[in-house]
C-alpha cells in the first residue's frame, strides 16, 4: 500500500485580483491520516500551469508546510496578469497549481510525490471587489460544490474549514458564522471556534456510502442578517475489507453436456456476492484482482473447459440506507466442441480467490457435477416415405429428413447423403439445412419425373457426423404419383414474373410442387409483410429467409433471395436479400429489378356491348 | 484569423493569431532549428509523462525553443480539409504537455466567433417564416421539410439514414461504424441551419419530440445491447484524436459559467450547439433519452454502474450532459427562436 496521508478533495479553487497585498490567505487544504501519528507536510510544485500546455515559474503563490494555508507571497499586478492571460482561451484565466504532500519535511523543491491536489486559480481582471459588493453566497461559498471524500478505517480528523480565508481577511467587520444542519446522529462534528469540520470515528462504507448535510451560513451587517444554504456531501471511499460468500451457501451446480455439444456453450453458472464494490473501469485490474481457477491436474479437463467471470454492481440495504455490493457469476463454458462419443462423469473444482482481501476467508471453493452423455446417431424407427407429384419442377422441396432430436443438436455436425440406387430412375437430391441439423430433399431432375416406368423409387439414406466419422441410415421411399398436365406455352421460368391472380395459376415455374404456381393474397395495407405475389410453393417463398435450395437459382424464389434494386414501397429483409414487405403486389425478373404496386386494373364486369344487349 | 501564409500575426489584443498545425507543421518544417527540436521533442513525449520529460535536459531545451515556434499555440478547424492530420499533430505536442488525465482538456479547436443570430437570418430568408411565429407547427417536421427541398442536404440526410437502417443479419442490426461516419458526413458537410433545426426543434407534444429522438437514427447509433461506463467510454474515446478533440471542444464551450448569465463561456449558444452536433458519431455520441416535451434530458450511452471509487467523477463526467443548464439553455434558446443580446 501506499503511504497514507490523502486530500479529501480532487479539486480547490479560488479567485485572486490584480494588486491584492502579499500576505493574502487564499484558501486552506486539509488533510486526513491513514495511520494515527503521521504529520502532513505541504508544498507548491515550483510551477504554474497556464491552460494550453505553457507553464511559469511560480512567484507570487506560497503554502505553509505545516497548516496547509495557501496565501500571496507577492501582489500580481497587471504586468503579471497579462503575461499569465497569454495562451489563456478561456473568456476566464485560469492557473493551475499543484500542492504535494508528504509526511515527513520536504527535502527536495520537487514535483514527484504521488499525493497531490490540484488548486485552481481564476485570475480576475479587476482589483479585490469590496466586501459590501458582494453576495451572500460570494461571502459564504465558493462557487464548487461542497463534496468530500473520506476513506473508510481510517482515523478521525479534520477535513473542511467553512470559512473563506480570503473573504475573512477582506471583510473583517462582517460577522459571517456557519452550521452544519441535518447532522444528528451522523459522525461529523463542527468546530465553530475554528470553523472546522471534522470526522469524528472511523466509517465503514459497507454500513453507509454517503452522507447528505447542508452547510448554512448566516452573514450579520449592523441589523440584516442573510441566510445561506448549500449541500454538503460525503462520500465514503471503499477499500477491500469484505471477503467473498455464498448467496444461501450455494457452491455446487449440475452441468449436463448432452445435445449442446458447441465451442462456447455455457453449462452451469454459480454466483459469488461480495460486499465491496469492484470498479469495471478499468476492466482487467478488477478481473485480475478476483480470480477463478479451475483446480485439476487432468489435461483434458483444462483443455475442454474454461472459466468465464462477469461481475455487476448490485444494492443490499444493511440498515435503510443503499449501498453497492458486487455480484461475481463464473460460467463453466466449453472450450471445444465435445464429440458425440464422450462418456464421462466427475466433479470439477473452481478456486475463486478475491486477491486484495487480507484475510483468511479471501476464496471460496466452487464444484460443478460434470456429466458428459454420449448422444446416439440414429433415424427414427421409421422409414421415410414421400410423395412427388410428376408435374413438379426442378428445385421442387420434397421434405426435410433429420435424425433423431436434430434439431436439439449445437455443434454437431452431420451430413446426409442418398446412396444412389441401381435403378435409372433418380430424381431427387439431398442438401444440407442451415448449421447441418437437417437435410432437404428436393427434385434435381424433373425429366425423371415424366418416365412412367418411374412409379416407386427406393433409397437408403445416410447420415454421418463429421467429427467421429458415427453413421446411420435408414430407407427411402420417393412415390411418384398424379398424371401429367400439358405444358402452357410461352410461360416464363420464374414463378415469380406473374402480376396477377389468373395468370399465377396457369403456369408452371422452377421449384413448383404440382406443376402449378400458387398465388398468395395480401391483406393491401399499405407496405405490409403480407403482400400479393406468385411463388412456387407458399409454404417455403416468401418466408423472409433465403433457404439453400431458394439459392441455388435466383428464379426460384426471388422474394426471398433478391439483392437487385426494388421498385417501389418496400422493405429489404435481412442482410439486404429479398423484399421482407412490399405495398400490393410485388413481381420480380429474376437477375433483374423487383417491383412492388398496388394493382389499379378492375377488371370490368361488362363492357359496352354487353350493356346494349341488356 | 490568419491568411494561409502569413506567419502568425498580432490581433488588437495582442494576442497571438493561431495558424493551424498542419501549416504550423510546415512552416516548422523549413527551418532547420525547429524541426529537429520538434523531433526531439516528439521523442521526449513518446510514451513518457511531463514530469519524467522535464528531467531530461535535452527535452527541456527543446520544449523552450519550441514555446516560441508557430506550433506551440497551433489549432485546427471543424470540417477543415485534413483535420485529422491537423489533429494529430496537435495531439503529438499536448498528449504529453497535459497532465496525465485531466478530468477537462482544453479543446484543439479554434473559438467560435459567429451566433446562433447569424443562423436565423439565413434561416429566414430560405424559409420565408419566423421559427417562432407558428404556435400550431411541427417544427421538427418542418425542419425534415426544409432540408428535403435542399439537393446537399437532402442526399446527405437520405444517405445516412439508408445507411443506418440496413440490416446485416438477425443478430446484426445494422454496421455502427458506417452509420456513425454518414451521420459525421450530414453534420460536417451540411450548413448548421439545416442540421441545428433538425436536431434542436422545439417540441409541444410528444410525436415531434419522438421525431426529434429519432433524427440520428439511435437504434444504431445511439444504442447498444449494453451500457458501458462513462468513464471507460471517456477512455474509449480518449484513444482517438477526433473523438477526444470533440469531446474536448465539448467540455470547453458547454461547460457551464457561472459568470455568464446564460451559463454559458462568453454567452455563446452557437458554439455549444456547434461542439454538440460535433460530437454525433464517434463512441460519446449523445442524444435525447426519452420524448418528454417538458424536459430536455441530453446523455451519451452510458451509466456510472459499477464505477468504483470512481462514481464521484463519473456523475460529475455525466451530469455535463444530463444536468447542464449551458446546453439546456441553449437548445431552447434555439428552438424558440432567440439570441442573447449582446451588447457591443
Amino acid at each position: 500500500a501506499t503511504f497514507g496521508l490523502y486530500f479529501p478533495r480532487k479539486e480547490y479553487s479560488e479567485n485572486v485580483y490584480i494588486d491584492q497585498p502579499a500576505g493574502t490567505p487564499l484558501l486552506r487544504i486539509h488533510t486526513l491520516r491513514d495511520s494515527h501519528g503521521e504529520v502532513a507536510h505541504f508544498h507548491l510544485c515550483q510551477n504554474l500551469i497556464i491552460s494550453r500546455a505553457r507553464s511559469h515559474e511560480n512567484h507570487w503563490f506560497q503554502i505553509r508546510e505545516k497548516t496547509g494555508l495557501l496565501y500571496l507571497s507577492k501582489s500580481l499586478d497587471r504586468e503579471d496578469f497579462n503575461m499569465l492571460s497569454v495562451g489563456n482561451w478561456m473568456p476566464l484565466s485560469k492557473v493551475m497549481l499543484y500542492v504535494f504532500l508528504s509526511s515527513h519535511p520536504f527535502q527536495e523543491k520537487e514535483c514527484d510525490s504521488a499525493t497531490r491536489t490540484t488548486v485552481f486559480l481564476s485570475l480576475i481582471n479587476a482589483t479585490a471587489p469590496a466586501c459590501s459588493s458582494l453576495t451572500a453566497r460570494q461571502l459564504c461559498f465558493t462557487e464548487m460544490d461542497l463534496s468530500f471524500h473520506i476513506k473508510e478505517n481510517k482515523p478521525p480528523g479534520t477535513f473542511h474549514q467553512l470559512q473563506l480565508p480570503s473573504v475573512h481577511h477582506l471583510c473583517q467587520n462582517l460577522s459571517i458564522s456557519y452550521k452544519l444542519l441535518a447532522a444528528e446522529g451522523m459522525p461529523f462534528r463542527y468546530n465553530e471556534n475554528t470553523t472546522g469540520v471534522s470526522v469524528t470515528q472511523r466509517l465503514d462504507r459497507e454500513e453507509r456510502e454517503r452522507y447528505e448535510l447542508i452547510a448554512k451560513c448566516t452573514v450579520r451587517e449592523g441589523f440584516r442578517e442573510m441566510q445561506v444554504e448549500v449541500p454538503f456531501l460525503v462520500n465514503v471511499l471503499d477499500e477491500d475489507d469484505s471477503p467473498p460468500f455464498l448467496p444461501n451457501g450455494t457452491d455446487t451446480a449440475d452441468a449436463v453436456v448432452e445435445f449442446n455439444r458447441k465451442e462456447g456453450t455455457v453449462l452451469a453458472v454459480l454466483t459469488v456476492y461480495d460486499a465491496d464494490t469492484t470498479p469495471i473501469y478499468p476492466l482487467e485490474s478488477s478481473r485480475k484482482k478476483y480470480t477463478g481457477t479451475i483446480i485439476t491436474d487432468d489435461p483434458w479437463i483444462s483443455e475442454t473447459f474454461r472459466v468465464e467471470h462477469i461481475f455487476d454492481e448490485i444494492h443490499f440495504s444493511p440498515n435503510g440506507s443503499q449501498v453497492r455490493g458486487t455480484q461475481h457469476e463464473y460460467k463453466l463454458v466449453l472450450n471445444k466442441s465435445i464429440s458425440v462419443t464422450e462418456h464421462r462423469s466427475f466433479q470439477l473444482d473452481v478456486l475463486v480467490n478475491d486477491t486484495e482481501f487480507h484475510g483468511p476467508e479471501r476464496s471460496v471453493m466452487l464444484h460443478f457435477n460434470v456429466s458428459i452423455l454420449p448422444v446416439s446417431i440414429q433415424f427414427p424407427n421409421m422409414t421415410y416415405q414421400f410423395t412427388v407429384n410428376r408435374n413438379a419442377e426442378r428445385f421442387a422441396q420434397i421434405g426435410k429428413i433429420c435424425i433423431e432430436n436434430c434439431m436439439k443438436f449445437r455443434g454437431v455436425n452431420i451430413t446426409y447423403k442418398l446412396l444412389s440406387p441401381n435403378v435409372s430412375c433418380y430424381p431427387v437430391s439431398v442438401l444440407q439445412g442451415r448449421e447441418d441439423k437437417w437435410g432437404s430433399l428436393y427434385v434435381n431432375d424433373s425429366s425423371v419425373l415424366r418416365r412412367p416406368e418411374c412409379k416407386e423409387i427406393q433409397y437408403t439414406i445416410q447420415a454421418t457426423d463429421k467429427q467421429s466419422r458415427k453413421h446411420t441410415k435408414t430407407l427411402l421411399t420417393v412415390v411418384l404419383e398424379g398424371t401429367l398436365l400439358k405444358k402452357e406455352e410461352d410461360c416464363p421460368d420464374s414463378c415469380a414474373v406473374s402480376k396477377h391472380h389468373a395468370e399465377c395459376e396457369e403456369c408452371g415455374g422452377l421449384g413448383v410442387l404440382t406443376g402449378r404456381c400458387q398465388w398468395r393474397q395480401g391483406s393491401g395495407k399499405g407496405i405490409t409483410t403480407n403482400y400479393s405475389t406468385c411463388t412456387p410453393s407458399i409454404k417455403t417463398c416468401p418466408d423472409g429467409t433465403c433457404d439453400v435450395i431458394e439459392s441455388k437459382d435466383p428464379a426460384v424464389c426471388p422474394q426471398d433471395c433478391t439483392s437487385g434494386n426494388i421498385i417501389g414501397g418496400h422493405g429489404k429483409g435481412i442482410g439486404n436479400l429479398g423484399i421482407k414487405s412490399g405495398h400490393g403486389i410485388c413481381y420480380c425478373f429474376p437477375r433483374q429489378n423487383c417491383y412492388c404496386e398496388k394493382d389499379d386494373i378492375k377488371e370490368q364486369l361488362c363492357d359496352d356491348v354487353c350493356k346494349t344487349v341488356i | 484569423l490568419a491568411g494561409p501564409l502569413s506567419p502568425p500575426g498580432q490581433d488588437p489584443h495582442g494576442w497571438r493569431v493561431p495558424v493551424d498545425c498542419v501549416r504550423a507543421n510546415e512552416l516548422c518544417a523549413a527551418e532547420p532549428s525547429c524541426s529537429s527540436r520538434y523531433r526531439t521533442l516528439r521523442q521526449c513525449l513518446a510514451g513518457r509523462d511531463r514530469n519524467t520529460m522535464l528531467a531530461n535536459k535535452e527535452c527541456q531545451a527543446a520544449l523552450e525553443v519550441l514555446q516560441e515556434s508557430p506550433l506551440y499555440d497551433c489549432r485546427c478547424k471543424r470540417g477543415m480539409k485534413k483535420e485529422l492530420q491537423c489533429l494529430q499533430i496537435y495531439w503529438s505536442i499536448h498528449l504529453g504537455l497535459t497532465e496525465g488525465e485531466e478530468f477537462y482538456e482544453a479543446s484543439p479547436y479554434e473559438p467560435v466567433t459567429s451566433r446562433l443570430s447569424d443562423i436565423f437570418r439565413l434561416a429566414s430568408i430560405f424559409s420565408g417564416m419566423d421559427p417562432a411565429a407558428n404556435s400550431k407547427s411541427n417544427h421538427c417536421l418542418d425542419a425534415a421539410k426544409a432540408c428535403n427541398l435542399n439537393d446537399n442536404c437532402k442526399r446527405l440526410r437520405s444517405g445516412y439514414i439508408s445507411t443506418c437502417s440496413r440490416e446485416v443479419s438477425p443478430t446484426e442490426h445494422c454496421t455502427r461504424r458506417k452509420c456513425h461516419k454518414a451521420l459525421r458526413q450530414f453534420f460536417d458537410r451540411v450548413p448548421s441551419e439545416y442540421t441545428y433545426r433538425l436536431l434542436f426543434c422545439s417540441c409541444k407534444d410528444q410525436a415531434c419530440a419522438e421525431r426529434r429522438r429519432q433524427t440520428i437514427v439511435p437504434s444504431c447509433s445511439y444504442e447498444d445491447k449494453e451500457k458501458p461506463n462513462c468513464l471507460d467510454l471517456r477512455n474509449t474515446c480518449r484513444t482517438d484524436h477526433l473523438c477526444r478533440s470533440r469531446l474536448a471542444d465539448f467540455h470547453t464551450n458547454c461547460q457551464t459559467s457561472f459568470q455568464s448569465l446564460t451559463s454559458c463561456p462568453g454567452d455563446n449558444y452557437q458554439a455549444c450547439l456547434g461542439s454538440y452536433a460535433g460530437l454525433i458519431g464517434f463512441d460519446m455520441t449523445p442524444n435525447y433519452v426519452d420524448a418528454s416535451t417538458t424536459s430536455i434530458t441530453i446523455s451519451p450511452w452510458c451509466s456510472c454502474k459499477g464505477s468504483g471509487n470512481m462514481e464521484e467523477e463519473c456523475e460529475k463526467f455525466l451530469r455535463d450532459f444530463t444536468e447542464n443548464p449551458c446546453l439546456r439553455n441553449a437548445i431552447q434558446a434555439f428552438g424558440n427562436g432567440t439570441d442573447v443580446n449582446l451588447s457591443p
